[in-house]
């Protein structure tokens, strides 16, 4: 057998496994999928909201916090990372209109979400801090479905259920489906024990906790990833509501989704680092994050590598042959060349990729949305033939800019 | 909460191991398969190729006609041409078993024996029948010799099309470890692969087109 054959081989038994171990996770966990823990008191809460040139959205989303329904909410600071736009007077009007808002300002230019965040969380005095992106706008509920959680009190975050709000664009739409698939694949992972972010939009943190740990890293790219490891490597455990929504606004245009992308894995990258000396060491994130994260990049990576491979010596056959066929006056391809011998390969491939399709439709009907109609054959057909293909190209990509010395947003 | 974490990964493993295994299983009969196919046209070619060397050993007991011989051969080179394009399709496809490849040298084996028939036959009768042996080498590493082999396939399948009644074709490959063919195409001298042998004379190294090999078919 030819080693690329094994390779082959591997990677469908390794997607075989993930498709397994999320189906039985579901499969045994479907009734708690959207259970959330009543609160047993009210917990105070105060919320950060580093914003940097968001003029445009940063009333809606502290509105959208102010109408939350959750009684503990105490002060939302927003911290304007010295925007040039006009967000800092928008912050201040609304600061002079509502109590609760209180506008901050950073000395100077920060640069980093988590450095605009830490300054904010100085301020707070609350039980639980919490942190929204200034475009981000959480439900009604969304708070209060996802503060009962820290009735365990071994609970140091929780994370929510983040949604696509801008969805007039291919580009947004394809994210839209696919931060639906994130969101469910967390979920799943909180089961075992093994989300490994807090994105942005919203997550909630027990402040001494978060004090204790001295914040966000101000060093990494993905202040968000980082934490959880962080909470986790000490022993703290990290829940997700699915219940609590949150809607973002995404990047509208390749050049902006790439830099994000990037930002992401540069990010990972650094978190890989800095957690390296845990990796197969006990706990989750030694066990099972470190390891899935590793894996999945390795795994991305000399997949693509082997693509490249096999399709370049294709192209290059394909393109030699063509070159003498047309000398030589023979046709370029004939009908008896047409292989349609279907190879075990070929076999495990229709298999994983309906398997994988099937996933993706069973999210969409999952996460049921009343304002906004489910993303169409043509978006799941984009997302599943070309938008995952783009992960490992990026991936790449960011490797290189991470070597480069490009660890900054 | 999942009871217990453990537990899902490792049913999650054993779920896998059993679906990858039948996937691999179903993978290996497929192939399997199409060996057994191929077996089967093997078993019946020897049985053409044996019946054919018995008839020209009967031509040196017995009187028999010449032209059946010759019919016989070219219609036999026809039968394993056809089939040297669906092993090859076969071969594509076939991931996991390496029998195939040993199907590929037996019949590369065969052909040698059809070629040294013919060639006595040739001898014997003295008739003045075309044969064109097309050397190649299996399953090359060297792009630009897969890519000229892939185009001296088909010009020479073009030719088989246009004059397929007049030519004994026979595709052998070279770098199968077969003895009997190495000296056999040693006597040859031939300096590079791929390489056309017309009637045993002319070797070609530098295929462009069908009319290259039509002038010496004339």
């Amino acid at each position: 057998m030819e080693i690329l054959t094994v390779i082959y081989l591997a990677y469908a038994f390794i997607a075989l496994y993930f498709l397994f171990l999320f189906s039985l996770v579901y499969a045994q966990n479907k009734k708690d999928m959207l259970y959330y823990p009543k609160t047993k008191k009210i917990y105070s809460l105060d919320i950060v909201v580093p914003c940097y040139n968001e003029e445009d959205t940063i009333e809606a989303t502290v509105k959208s916090l102010l109408s939350s329904n959750y009684k503990g909410l105490s002060k939302i600071y927003v911290v304007d990372d010295c925007s040039t736009d006009n967000s800092y007077s928008i912050i201040k009007k609304l600061a002079g209109k509502y109590n609760k808002v209180v506008a901050l300002h950073t000395p100077k230019n920060t640069g980093k979400a988590a450095n605009a965040k830490n300054y904010g969380a100085k301020f707070a005095k609350s039980e639980l801090i919490g942190f929204t992106d200034a475009d981000s706008f959480p439900e009604k509920d969304a708070i209060s479905k996802a503060v009962g959680f820290f009735n365990n009190e071994k609970v140091a975050g929780v994370t929510t259920l983040i949604l696509v709000k801008n969805r007039k664009k291919a580009i947004e739409r394809l994210q839209s489906l696919e931060y639906k698939v994130i969101a469910f694949t967390r979920k799943l992972l909180g089961f075992l024990e093994a989300i490994y972010v807090t994105p942005g939009p919203m997550a909630i943190y027990r402040r001494k906790l978060f004090s204790k740990i001295g914040g966000f890293d101000e060093k990494n790219v993905t202040e968000d990833i980082e934490i959880t490891w962080n909470l986790v490597s000490r022993g703290y455990k990290v829940e997700m509501s699915m219940a609590s929504r949150i809607l973002t606004v995404v990047p509208d245009n390749i050049k902006h989704w790439y830099r994000q992308r990037i930002r992401w894995n540069i990010g990972g990258i650094q978190t890989i680092r800095k957690y390296k000396h845990l990796f197969l060491k006990k706990g989750s994130l030694g066990s099972f994050i470190l390891p899935f994260f590793v894996l999945s990049w390795v795994i991305g990576m000399v997949g693509l590598a082997i693509l490249i491979y096999n399709f370049g010596r294709r192209i290059f056959v394909d393109y030699l042959s063509t070159l003498y066929s047309i000398k030589a006056q023979t046709a370029i391809l004939t009908l008896r060349e047409i292989n349609l011998v279907p190879s075990v390969l070929s076999f495990y491939g229709i298999f994983l990729f309906i398997l994988g399709l099937a996933f993706t439709v069973f999210v969409m009907s999952f996460i049921k949305e009343k304002d906004y109609k489910k993303e169409g054959i043509l978006t799941l057909a984009g997302y599943t033939l070309f938008y995952l293909s783009a992960y490992p190209v990026i991936l790449i990509a960011s490797v290189y800019n991470y070597l480069k010395g490009k660890h900054s947003w | 909460m999942f009871n217990n974490p453990k537990r899902a990964f490792l049913e999650a493993f054993f779920l896998a191991l059993v679906i990858f295994i039948i996937g691999f299983l179903i993978g290996v009969s497929f192939e399997d398969s199409r060996l057994n196919k191929i077996n089967e046209y093997y078993t019946l070619s020897e049985i053409s190729l044996m019946d054919s060397i018995a008839l020209n050993r009967i031509s040196d007991l017995k009187n028999i006609s010449c032209d059946e011989l010759i019919n016989y051969d070219f219609e036999f080179a026809d039968k394993i041409y056809d089939e040297a394009l669906l092993l090859e399709k076969y071969e594509e496809s076939g991931k996991i078993t390496d029998s195939i490849n040993a199907a590929h040298k037996r019949y590369d084996l065969l052909r040698t024996i059809l070629w040294i028939n013919v060639m006595k036959t040739r001898e014997k009768f003295q008739r003045n029948f075309k044969t064109v042996i097309y050397n190649n080498n299996y399953n090359t590493k060297d792009l630009t010799e897969r890519a000229q082999q892939i185009v001296w396939s088909r010009i020479l399948f073009d030719l088989k099309q246009e004059s397929g009644e007049k030519i004994i074709l026979i595709p052998i490959s070279v770098n199968n470890d077969i003895t009997s063919l190495r000296l056999l195409v040693d006597g040859f001298k031939i300096r590079k692969y791929p390489a056309i042998i017309i009637d045993e004379k002319n070797i070609i190294y530098d295929l462009t087109s069908v009319e290259d090999i039509e002038k010496y078919l004339k």
